[in-house]
């Protein structure tokens, strides 16, 4: 029906700017006076106010529509003498029904579900008109308005120019806004599981075993259990973890990414360049699932083989193998980013450098490179946030047992890794355990906002010294 | 008439297909300085950037023919650029101090080339350098400042002591004041008559007034060719060639 009404919509209001154009032309021959914008922007003008009230309103009423109905049905099987004890017993009972109207509800129905089935049936009916109806209500109303307004030769284009800086500001707002949804979200989730666990047992606890919460009301945890429980959620293993396999990351990523972005914008040839740097590029576009089930079938065993030759116990499954993968990952980026700051430094500084005597290797060394740093530091920082961010590798590569330990031979895991282990499967969404999840979104999230924002400032930084 | 220093003959410059320079024949005379004047693109740019080979850098360019210092060609695969980068400094045409602190940007070249092995040599050469750009007054007191938060005309004589640095034997500079007010340009013109005492200095410059002011001998250049060259004076009172009398004058460029 929705689709059927926006094609309507849509059509209709096409066929308005036509009409629109050739109707104020004829208007400015007729009564011989000078248009106040040209004839297309009455047509874009007709169309604008054709459609905008309609679709918004068509929006807001698929949004509340069937929120208003369930109440109203819910009420009228509860006048009816339906018992439902609480919120979810209501909902049970409110999903059979409308399985009855589509005809797919194959359980006993009572009179009462047959009663409500049938008000709902007369319900959607009466909604579905009603719609309709106040849809061709608006559309004619603001066709009419807006007619008007042309046939007295408004300021169309001005007219049109706020309505569309309205279009373009109301796409960013949604975009802020669901961006801010995402954070509260977040952050009341995280607020339920500190309400349960404290903050401080969460931030410095070293043991991390959630799988000991399982299945726990979290509203009726007594003292005892609480004793029992705090030490199950202790984030040092995890940041630990996690800042391990991002530093063995790094430590592979910057002085190969940051080598070869050296070489791409001091010495490869413009022929070198086209080939070399789209190659480079592709790295940055395998999905990293793929990176994943490299590091996780083939370097990490690759690894142990080595281990067991020189008689080293090397986990299957170690940071090692997962950091290098990672770093491999982010080498592009390294690259890419300090390519580009490089190549923003001045020409002028290099043959200053030149122009003394200094040989190309010097001149990288304490002109170019001095001169780019806040920007290669930046481009390393947001490499970190990646790193730190990243998921599928270290879920396939790196382990599920928080380790506290520093060997790199070892198993351990991240942060990321154990959101996507609390969350996958069947979950009871009041157990501490699924909203540590959120509790450990919400770090990570602040993390890499820190870390963004003090790359982005150096990055800023940099940039304003040479433009 | 002092003795000639650099020696220009049948050179010619190559920018990928488009040829820059067409069969110069310049002469420069030590310890004076030589103005290069002509329009825009005209070549004067190019042809100092090959008495230190900085056309290197640029990919595309191509040399040929000869030029000579002290009798000694350098325009020669086998010839040390380092050590004749030593001899020949330059000054660029938008002051290009490095972000780096006042010292640093002077100590810079000494240090390349192992002068000033310890540190009281290397503060005399700097001190000495700053002193010879007449910039040591203006900030012995900060030497630890980032160059690059010097006044522009400032910053140009930091350029020039750093080209002094190294104790080289020519300056080449790249219209040193296109970019500087006439205050700041007026004391780098004095600072060149002082310096052209040790230095022998090619000047290229878009303002014949300046040309006329600092230069013993001007060459002008027009699309690649070396019109004329000889005395200041003579070039600006009596010019030879057409086009040099009408290029001093103002009717085209």
């Amino acid at each position: 029906m929705n689709f059927v009404l926006i094609f309507l919509i849509t059509i209709f209001s096409l066929s308005l700017f036509f009409y629109g154009r050739s109707k104020t032309k004829s208007i400015s021959v007729e009564k011989n006076i000078k248009l106040n914008a040209l004839p297309k922007f009455y047509g874009y003008y007709l169309v604008l106010w054709c459609s905008i009230p309609s679709l918004v309103f068509l929006l807001i009423w698929t949004l509340f529509e069937p929120v208003i109905i369930k109440s109203i049905i819910i009420e009228t099987a509860a006048n009816q003498g339906a018992i439902f004890n609480d919120k979810n017993e209501a909902n049970l009972i409110y999903e059979k029904i409308k399985a009855i109207y589509a005809g797919t509800y194959f359980g006993d129905i009572d009179t009462i579900l047959k009663e409500s089935a049938l008000s709902y049936a007369k319900f959607i009916n009466l909604f579905t008109n009603s719609k309709i109806v106040l849809i061709f209500g608006i559309v004619i109303a603001s066709v009419i308005y807006s007619l008007k307004k042309i046939k007295n030769n408004n300021k169309a284009r001005d007219d049109v120019e706020v309505i569309l800086k309205g279009l373009l500001f109301a796409s960013s707002l949604i975009a802020i806004l669901t961006t801010l949804g995402i954070i509260f979200s977040l952050l009341f989730e995280s607020i339920k599981f500190f309400s349960v666990i404290n903050i401080f047992d969460y931030l410095f606890g070293t043991n991390w075993s959630p799988q000991r919460a399982f299945v726990r009301d979290a509203s009726a945890i007594t003292a005892e259990e609480y004793e029992e429980l705090k030490d199950a959620f202790g984030f040092i293993p995890l940041i630990a973890g996690t800042s391990f396999i991002a530093f063995i990351a790094m430590l592979v990523a910057v002085p190969v990414g940051l080598f070869s972005g050296i070489y791409m914008a001091e010495y490869a040839s413009l022929k070198v360049r086209r080939i070399s740097k789209p190659i480079i590029e592709i790295l940055a576009g395998i999905p990293t699932v793929v990176y994943g089930f490299f590091a996780a079938l083939t370097v990490g065993p690759f690894f142990r083989q080595i281990g067991e030759n020189l008689g080293l116990t090397v986990s299957s499954e170690s940071a090692l193998a997962a950091g290098l993968i990672m770093g491999i990952m982010i080498i592009p980026y390294v690259s890419s980013l300090s390519d580009d700051v490089i190549n923003s430094v001045p020409q002028s500084l290099r043959d200053g450098s030149y122009a003394v005597g200094a040989t190309k290797s010097e001149t990288i060394k304490k002109v170019v490179i001095p001169a780019a740093l806040p920007g290669i530091i930046g481009s390393v920082l947001l490499a970190v946030s990646r790193a730190i961010g990243e998921t599928m590798i270290v879920v396939m590569a790196a382990g599920l047992a928080a380790n506290l330990t520093i060997n790199p031979l070892e198993s351990t895991t991240t942060i990321t890794t154990q959101i996507v282990m609390i969350l996958v499967g069947d979950q009871e969404f009041d157990s501490p355990k699924t909203q540590s999840a959120f509790a450990l979104g919400l770090t990570l999230f602040i993390a890499t906002l820190v870390l963004n924002y003090i790359a982005q400032r150096a990055v800023k930084k940099y940039r304003e010294k040479y433009d | 008439m002092n003795e000639i220093k650099i020696k220009s003959k049948n050179l010619n410059v190559y920018y990928g297909e488009k040829q820059a320079l067409f069969d110069v024949n310049l002469d420069l005379n030590e310890k004076e300085v030589t103005a290069l004047i002509g329009p825009s693109g005209c070549g004067k740019s190019t042809f100092i950037r090959c008495i230190n080979r900085m056309n290197d850098v640029i990919d595309i360019c191509k040399v040929s023919g000869n030029i000579e210092i002290d009798g000694v060609e350098i325009n020669d695969k086998n010839l040390d650029v380092v050590s004749l980068r030593e001899r020949v400094g330059m000054v660029f045409q938008k002051p290009n101090p490095f972000p780096k602190s006042i010292y640093d940007n002077i100590s810079y070249g000494p240090k390349i080339h192992g002068k000033g092995e310890t540190k009281s040599e290397l503060d005399e050469i700097v001190e000495n350098s700053l002193k010879k750009a007449a910039l040591w007054e203006e900030v012995k007191d900060r030497l630890d400042e980032p160059g690059t938060g010097l006044s522009g005309g400032q910053q140009q004589r930091l350029c020039i002591a750093r080209a002094i640095s190294v104790n080289p034997e020519v300056i080449l500079m790249d219209e040193p004041c296109s970019a500087l007010d006439p205050i700041a340009t007026a004391k780098i013109e004095e600072l060149i008559d002082e310096l052209k005492k040790t230095y022998t200095i090619v000047i290229v410059t878009h303002s014949m007034a300046q040309a006329v002011r600092v230069s013993q001998k001007t060459g002008f250049f027009h699309l690649g060719k070396l019109i004329e060259v000889g005395k200041t004076e003579k070039i600006f009172k009596n010019p030879d060639n057409k086009m040099t009398q009408d290029y001093i004058t103002g009717r085209f460029g």
